[in-house]
């Protein structure tokens, strides 16, 4: 795998992460908007704070790449 | 409500997929690669597939071809993560396919499962009414039409509607179906575009193994169109010898898939639809009587456009704002353009009359407000079936009449050349003179 191709591959898995938080972003916003159980609020929070971390680790993984070559 | 698919390969975010297309309102399952979404279609049919690019065991395209193999098209969507490949699925995505780029969000998927609903939310309510959701026009004749639809709506009898060619039958169709306020949807066929070997397999279903190439059962339209309504546009273009199935259908209201045996309860309402006339249908022997008797119980003529002239401004109105809308423009028309449009007689019917406004609306300059029609709004069709009814002979003309339309036509068409013009009727050009001068044409040819 080229550089090229090594770097589009990781963005594309930073981007998986994004992808979970931005629709659990928009569940918290339905289940406020419509008055639904809170628990389900609070377990897309927790999901939105642990893909956090993930796509951290990956724009991490990313810039380390990037540095060593 | 739609079924839906999902394919993806990404768990958690199938998950929170499912509670928001839920919520929506719409059936949701999931796969989580190519394997597992084939099989969700060896016995079930989708309106819409949510499609990852990039799965386990292969490409979402490779479902595409799966789908295009075993007969379904539902309204695809590709999901990809990369930006770039974007345009490349713009290009390669065909009419139903569509594709969107991660991260989604919630007005993706609304958009995309409802592009209508979706869309309304932005525009300006339609100033032009539309009755049933679908049908435009306010003249006498439309309204004896709503009558019928109301009437009709109410009850489960079958409908057959009559028209000329883009009068809008699909359209009556779906205002029939609109009012009756069914679960279930509208399918609709066309029976004239089917060979003899695949149709009974369109309209009754197959099971896997049935003939060469039925690799996995398929539910015919009268097994989709379940709950709702089936519209069987050109009826009467059906090969003859398929009729008495589709007769025993009609009669016990159970159909038998293609190599099946077990017997399936159908329940939806039969809308046909035909361009030929009553006469046609009886002189011509396209449809057997019983089948006719079956599927016409209710039978709609739909007037053409120029019988109800009336209503073409409201009509290009409305087609002029839908091109507004779908293209971001202002154009407007002028009091004389509409008379202009309704002066013309429109053999095409309404579908001619949106392909004239549709070709005047990429004529004119985007920048300003001002429409620009063409010189000359006829089609080449319909220059051809005037020419065509021009030299029709009709019953009730005199010998001497037929004559004299023959001469002129002749001379017509060799620009006048009395000589070329003789030698094509086979007569003198002496006599040829003769006869112009007694029927006191000779001064147009001179």
């Amino acid at each position: 795998m080229n550089n090229d191709e090594s770097l589009r591959k990781l963005v594309h898995d930073a981007r998986a992460p994004l992808n979970r938080i931005s629709m659990n972003a928009e569940l918290v916003k339905l289940v406020l908007e419509n008055d639904m159980p809170k628990q389900k609020a609070l377990d897309a929070l927790d999901k939105i704070i642990a893909n956090c971390q993930q796509c951290s680790e990956q724009l991490q993984l990313i810039s380390d790449t990037h540095a060593s070559e | 409500m739609l079924n839906v698919l999902l394919v993806d390969d990404d768990s958690e975010f199938s998950d929170v997929v499912c509670h928001i297309v839920e919520f929506l309102g719409h059936n949701i399952n999931t796969a989580a690669n190519l394997a597992e979404a084939e099989q969700w279609f060896e016995n079930n049919t989708f309106d819409h597939v949510f499609l990852d690019f990039m799965l386990p065991d292969g490409s979402g395209l490779h479902l595409l071809e799966h789908l295009k193999k075993i007969g379904q098209s539902p309204r695809v969507t590709l999901i990809s993560g990369h930006p770039s490949v974007k345009g490349k699925l713009a290009e390669m995505c065909e009419a139903n396919v569509g594709h969107l780029v991660k991260p989604l969000q919630r007005e993706d998927i609304e958009r995309v499962l409802n592009p209508k609903k979706a869309s309304d939310k932005k525009k300006s309510a339609p100033s032009i009414k539309r009755h049933f959701g679908t049908l435009i026009g306010e003249s006498e004749v439309m309204k004896k039409l709503y009558t019928m639809i109301e009437r009709v709506a109410a009850t489960s009898a079958n409908v057959m509607l009559m028209g000329e060619s883009g009068a809008g039958k699909e359209v009556v169709a779906q205002a029939i179906h609109n009012a009756t306020e069914c679960d279930g949807p509208l399918v609709a066929t066309n029976c004239g575009a089917f060979s003899k070997e695949l149709i009974g397999s369109e309209l009754f279903g197959h099971e896997k193994g049935a003939f060469t190439g039925a690799i996995a059962r398929k539910e015919g339209v009268f097994e989709q169109a379940a709950g709702g309504t089936l519209f069987l546009d050109e009826v009467t273009e059906m090969p003859i010898d398929m009729q008495p199935n589709l007769l025993r259908v009609l009669e016990s209201k159970k159909v038998t898939r293609v190599g099946g045996t077990k017997e399936q309860a159908v329940n939806c309402r039969v809308i046909s639809a035909t361009n030929r006339t009553l006469t046609d249908l009886a002189q011509n022997n396209v449809i057997r009587e019983d089948i006719y008797f079956r599927l016409a119980v209710f039978p709609i003529d739909i007037p053409p456009l120029r019988e109800r002239k009336e209503d073409i401004p409201l009509l290009a109105n409305a087609f002029l704002e839908q091109l507004n809308e779908e293209n971001g423009t202002d154009f407007k028309w002028q009091a004389s353009q509409l008379k202009e449009l309704e002066a013309h007689d429109w053999p095409g019917n309404v579908r001619e009359l949106r392909h004239a406004i549709h070709r005047a609306f990429i004529m004119s300059d985007p920048k300003g407000t001002a429409i620009v029609l063409p010189e000359s709004l006829e089609s080449p069709f319909s220059k051809v079936n005037k020419e065509t009814q021009n030299n029709q002979v009709m019953a009730g003309q005199t010998i001497e009449e037929v004559e004299k339309e023959l001469i002129h036509a002749t001379l017509d068409k060799v620009q006048g050349n009395k000589t070329i013009a003789a030698q094509m009727l086979g007569i003198s050009t002496k006599t040829l003179y003769n006869r112009l001068n007694a029927y006191g044409g000779i001064g147009e040819y001179k």
